[in-house]
């Protein structure tokens, strides 16, 4: 059974990366900043999460002695992340191949790979700090795009780029309604267990 | 319900345990009489006592108030710390953790101050930091925000630390609000008091904390690339929802040790009701809804956010402050309580922090706001609520702590001189404010006018009692804490 889902979840893996290499697909969603960074880079973080059950336990295991808490893991995604969030990053990858094999690889094996690995292992407030630091990010990312003044992308216009910033005050504002609900109404039945 | 000993066995403090607390404490203490002194040089200043340059005079008042509402943070989060863990489990770590950052925060703040030179105040409005005339540089506005941002990561941890421990008894933070009673059922009645503070203060401090991690961030971007200019309004309107709510949650800490303490000095419980339920309920969300009372003149605000600022300013500190202070009165009234310091101590916080909100209710009021919020009016609330309101509840459990380690749990004779001499130093002080503000002596000059020198004047006679109190208690406290536990009977009777 086990086995079963393991090898549907990295079929899965697979099979989004192959759709996401394809070229009217890549073309769809670096046609636009907002698509870039929502859609495309969410997706093959979502490759690298769907990859952990591909991982052989043995290596897993090996994994536990670097990754005390998730913490190193969490280090390694979210360093990784904050690469992929310059704009001239963003802009060169849809035309530096060089750039585009670098974010079809790390984004997978550098953010999502090594956060599912961390996620289980991450305590309470480990997670809150990421959780608060996620969402502070999409304030701050998104503040930055609507105040900045001048295109910050060659591939992409001004309009493009204030409509990401739109976008992320809103993740940032969802992210944080859901999170105030989950935490007043919320169940934590791993903390609970863990008392 | 039965009476409550004096010290419980449950909050005897371990070894390790101690050692922070103490760390905490003395800090706090000697933290608070060195910006007394610096409150103190700035009101001999302007009262022409003293001499003292105008860029020296506003890089002391913003560390003033920077070091002033920090270590209230600090002290009162120790308060909320020591009762709190009777109840859940919270981790040393993330309390020596929270320390430790704020000391190296602290030092950041006093080096881009003393010498970097920043003087924007401790509000750090933007683009004020950034708009330095030539007086510092902007690695020393960026260090003083930097010093922020290690302070507020410091809390963050704190609370998500004792969110962790909250959840674990209580399930989630509604049901540690009590938010299951408000409408009906049987209320548990050993439910702590002290969960329900901690958990409205965790919620609501979370959240400014969150407000600040992203001005913070981005006024730092913007001194390093001014092209990217932000928001002023929206800066100021973060700004102040981050600094207000850190402010204001210090009373709701503090309070904490009076729920805790004045039942053990009156002997009699102090149970949990229905309307303190809703008192905190109510409270969570108004203290996240007030802040627009600091932004009644700025024009441009949204006009229903200033509505919302006066309407709410006006109801915000009514709901906690009635039931707490009826509570209390109700708790001592024909008690036979014996007037030890804890017991003086929890009795003047609530004096101060009824009368201290009073200015504050009539500054929210726009029409009043218009001509009042920029004279010393404002400063004398906030110095009548944190001198005689928040301060006493932190020295109340001070006193307390020292007491069971003394050999004998009566006041010294220092304690007989030092409490009324705090309490008229403290009260002239804040009154001497309100008075110049009343006469429109405006705050944040260095230089008076002559008509206003008398009432600076005054205030510095009534801040060297305050100091002179303060001296006393520090080295009472000090000495008390830093002397091994004795036995204390955990059976002793209240009273």
């Amino acid at each position: 059974m086990i086995i079963r889902a393991q090898s549907c979840s990295s079929g899965s893996a697979t099979l989004l990366f192959l759709v996401l290499l394809m070229p009217p697909v890549k073309q769809a969603l670096e046609a636009s900043l907002t698509a870039q960074v929502l859609v495309q880079i969410p997706l093959l973080i979502a490759v690298g999460w769907l990859l952990r059950a591909a991982v052989p336990e043995r290596i897993l295991a090996r994994t536990e002695n670097w990754n005390y808490r998730g913490i190193a893991g969490l280090v390694l995604a979210t360093l990784t992340a904050a690469y992929w969030m310059l704009p001239r990053v963003l802009d060169a990858a849809t035309t530096v191949p060089l750039l585009a094999v670098a974010k079809y690889l790390s984004a997978p094996l550098l953010i999502g790979l090594p956060f599912a690995l961390s996620w289980p292992r991450m305590g309470f407030i480990v997670r809150g700090v990421l959780l608060a630091e996620l969402i502070a990010t999409c304030f701050r990312l998104g503040w930055l795009y609507l105040a900045s003044p001048v295109r910050l992308c060659n591939n992409y216009l001004l309009n493009d780029q204030q409509r990401l910033g739109e976008c992320m005050l809103a993740i940032g504002s969802g992210l944080l309604f859901w999170l105030a609900w989950k935490l007043l109404w919320g169940r934590f039945d791993s903390l609970k267990s863990a008392a | 319900m039965s009476v409550p000993t004096l010290y419980p066995e449950d909050e005897r403090l371990t070894r390790g345990e101690r050692v922070v607390f103490n760390l905490y404490i003395i800090t706090a203490l000697v933290v608070f009489v060195l910006m007394m002194l610096f409150g103190l040089v700035m009101r001999m200043a302007q009262g022409t006592w003293l001499s003292l340059p105008p860029t020296l005079f506003y890089q002391i008042m913003t560390a003033h108030g920077a070091g002033t509402v920090g270590t209230m943070g600090l002290a009162s989060s120790a308060v909320m710390w020591f009762f709190l863990r009777k109840y859940v489990r919270l981790n040393l770590w993330a309390f020596l953790t929270n320390y430790v950052l704020f000391t190296l925060g602290a030092l950041a703040i006093l080096a881009a101050v003393f010498i970097g030179g920043y003087a924007g105040a401790w509000t750090f409005l933007y683009p004020l930091p950034v708009h330095s005339m030539g007086e510092w540089t902007v690695h020393a506005a960026v260090l003083f925000m930097l010093g922020y941002i290690a302070i507020g990561v410091g809390f963050l941890l704190f609370y998500l630390d004792a969110m962790a421990g909250v959840i674990r008894v209580y399930g989630n933070l509604g049901r540690a609000l009590g938010l299951q009673w408000l409408f009906g059922g049987e209320i548990d009645p050993v439910h702590p008091k002290t969960v329900v503070a901690s958990t409205m203060v965790i919620i609501t401090n979370s959240i400014g904390t969150l407000a600040g991690a992203v001005v913070l961030v981005m006024s730092i971007i913007n001194a390093y690339f001014p092209e990217l200019a932000l928001n002023a309004l929206l800066a100021k309107n973060l700004i102040y929802l981050f600094g207000h709510t850190f402010i204001n949650a210090t009373i709701y800490m503090g309070v904490i040790a009076v729920y805790e303490l004045l039942p053990r000095y009156s002997g009699r419980p102090y149970g949990i009701s229905r309307p303190f339920l809703w008192a905190w309920a109510a409270s969570t969300v108004m203290v996240l809804s007030v802040y627009p009372h600091h932004l009644l003149m700025d024009y441009v605000m949204p006009h229903w956010m200033l509505v919302m600022g006066q309407i709410v300013s006006y109801a915000s500190g009514l709901p906690v402050f009635v039931v707490t202070a009826y509570g209390a009165l109700t708790n001592v009234y024909r008690c036979g309580i014996r007037w030890r310091m804890p017991a003086k101590l929890m009795m003047l916080s609530m004096y101060g922090w009824a009368a201290g909100i009073v200015p504050a209710i009539i500054d929210a009021t726009i029409r009043i706001n218009e001509v009042m919020h920029n004279t010393q009016w404002v400063p004398g609330h906030f110095h009548f609520y944190l001198l005689l309101g928040v301060l006493p509840m932190i020295l109340a459990l001070m006193f307390h702590v020292i007491a069971g380690r003394a050999q004998s749990l009566a006041d010294a004779t220092t304690d007989k001189l030092s409490f009324p001499i705090y309490a008229v130093g403290g009260l002239a002080f804040a009154v001497a404010l309100l008075a110049a503000g009343h006469v429109s002596a405006p705050r944040r000059y260095a230089v008076h006018l002559p008509q206003w020198v008398p009432y600076d004047q005054a205030s510095s006679i009534a801040a060297i009692l305050v100091i002179a109190a303060m001296l006393l208690f520090t080295g009472r406290i000090i000495a008390g804490l830093l002397r091994a536990p004795a036995h204390v009977d955990p059976a002793h009777p209240a009273g």
